[in-house]
């Protein structure tokens, strides 16, 4: 098992937006995590690399276990620790705009895992053709499109030999034609036995490339299962509702 | 301007222009280095978690900010003497403008770096850096590009602000054009000569300004 999360509780002041999730996924697989706006699904995803501290629950990622408790401080070197393990898609891509695409895919590498140069760069020319995008390390990221900074975000991420891979909704800033592009990646990452984990709207792109779905509201798991079985026949009737809201507004 | 007015400006420009040089210039300088370090550390103790170095940089400021430039000189260099230290006057002027750059540039670096997106510091995080080096690697070097516009004009203000050290007996560009004052008595023309100097210096300035901006502008948008 990759990753084991039990009872993990998350507020933000007096609102409560993880009311005890649990989780697991195993190693080569895709979660796929679903919801209307609000349910909690990018606070979970920003738990497993820390982002957000979680103020209850317990996660194991690969060997490493954390336990999370009121008044208990994680120490800012377990957190770093385990984010080096973890790498992270952003909506709107993040990619630092004062360094060319091949030194933002390095920066982790050599910075952070402190690899030899020579060695991150083929690392990174490699990864930067895995996304389609090999002759552009000499590019700033405000020379490429949406889509293609996307692609270089998640180069970055790889970058780092992850042991999970977590994307937060990352077609949800581009333009339609520029979401294909991504997509196509990210399918060839799960084909290749990546472990992943993915916040997303996209319905079809959910059924298709994930193993296993959340469906998340209020701050509850409130179906998972198979995608066939959580998008296509969802059990509970507020899934049911769900997901016909969202399949008369789907393209 | 009758003949002898017309020699008395000719005589006394390059004197003027090489005080400017010698004196005010690198006041100025030095002055604005010193004050640019401790902007940073001072902006860097504001974001700080640290609560006491929080309090002794938000004190240093307001206290700054909100007394007269030339009431803080007169402090370090006619005050200080009462309790036993003695400072020449071009020491005592480069505290006193370090401490007020310090302290304006402190405003101008942290809301620099409260301009860069939170998205940079989450991807920094990302992918393992510690708070240290993403300030490093990651946000002063955008902070930085930001600044540069309100850190150039605060420059070019203490370039004129540097007049005021002659009020503590510092010998630059506007302490000796009172002396040619004293000695020819032509008031209107000598101050309008050294404000024509001045004014070469920040027009130099304002043009460098423009040009730094114009490449820095070039490297971050399309």
């Amino acid at each position: 098992m990759m990753l084991e999360i039990r009872n993990l509780h998350k507020a933000f002041g007096s609102l409560e937006v993880l009311k005890g999730i649990d989780v697991n996924l195993e190693k080569g697989k895709v979660l796929a995590i679903i919801g209307p706006s609000g349910s909690g699904k990018t606070t979970l995803l920003r738990c497993i690399n820390l982002l957000e501290m979680p103020d209850q629950g317990t996660m194991k990622l690969s060997d490493r276990e954390l336990d999370f408790q009121p008044g208990r401080k994680i120490s800012s070197r377990e957190v770093t620790e385990l984010r080096k393990h973890t790498g992270m898609v952003f909506q709107s891509y993040n990619l630092f705009p004062h360094k060319n695409v091949m030194d933002n895919i390095m920066e982790g590498p050599v910075v952070v895992q402190k690899k030899d140069k020579a060695q991150a760069f083929k690392t990174a020319q490699a990864l930067l053709e895995k996304v389609g995008l090999g002759d552009r390390g000499s590019y700033y990221p405000h020379q490429l499109s949406g889509g293609q900074q996307q692609r270089v975000g998640i180069a970055r991420a790889m970058a780092m030999e992850p042991d999970v891979l977590l994307f937060d909704e990352p077609t949800s800033a581009l333009d339609p034609e520029l979401v294909g592009e991504v997509l196509r990646v990210i399918k060839q990452l799960a084909l290749e036995g990546r472990t992943m984990v993915i916040v997303t709207h996209e319905m079809k792109f959910a059924a298709d490339v994930a193993d296993h779905v959340i469906l998340m509201d209020g701050g509850h798991i409130i179906e998972q299962g198979p995608p066939e079985q959580v998008i296509n026949h969802p059990q509970s009737a507020r899934a049911q509702q769900f997901m016909n809201r969202i399949s008369g507004e789907d393209i | 301007m009758n003949d002898r007015q017309i020699q008395i400006v000719l005589d006394s420009f390059w004197p003027l222009f090489e005080a400017a040089l010698k004196y005010t210039l690198p006041l100025a300088i030095s002055s604005f280095a010193i004050g640019l370090l401790l902007a940073v550390l001072t902006a860097l103790a504001q974001i700080s978690g640290v609560r006491i170095l929080k309090f002794i940089a938000r004190a240093y400021v307001w206290i700054i900010r909100g007394t007269p430039l030339l009431v803080q000189l007169f402090i370090i260099f006619y005050g200080l003497p009462t309790i036993g230290i003695i400072l020449p006057a071009f020491v005592a002027a480069l505290i006193g403008f370090s401490l007020s750059v310090g302290a304006y540039g402190s405003e101008i670096v942290r809301s620099a770096i409260q301009s860069v997106p939170k998205g940079q510091w989450e991807a920094a995080y990302s992918i393992g850096m510690t708070r240290g080096q993403a300030l490093r690697r990651v946000i002063l070097p955008q902070a930085a590009r930001v600044s540069v516009p309100p850190l150039a004009n605060s420059f070019i203000g203490l370039v004129k602000d540097t007049s005021l050290a002659s009020s503590i007996t510092y010998i630059e560009l506007f302490y000796k054009s009172q002396q040619v004052v004293a000695r020819t008595y032509e008031a209107l023309i000598l101050y309008a000569e050294a404000a024509v100097i001045y004014l070469i210096f920040t027009s130099v300035l304002f043009v460098l300004q423009s040009y730094l901006e114009k490449r820095l502008g070039r490297s971050l948008s399309s």
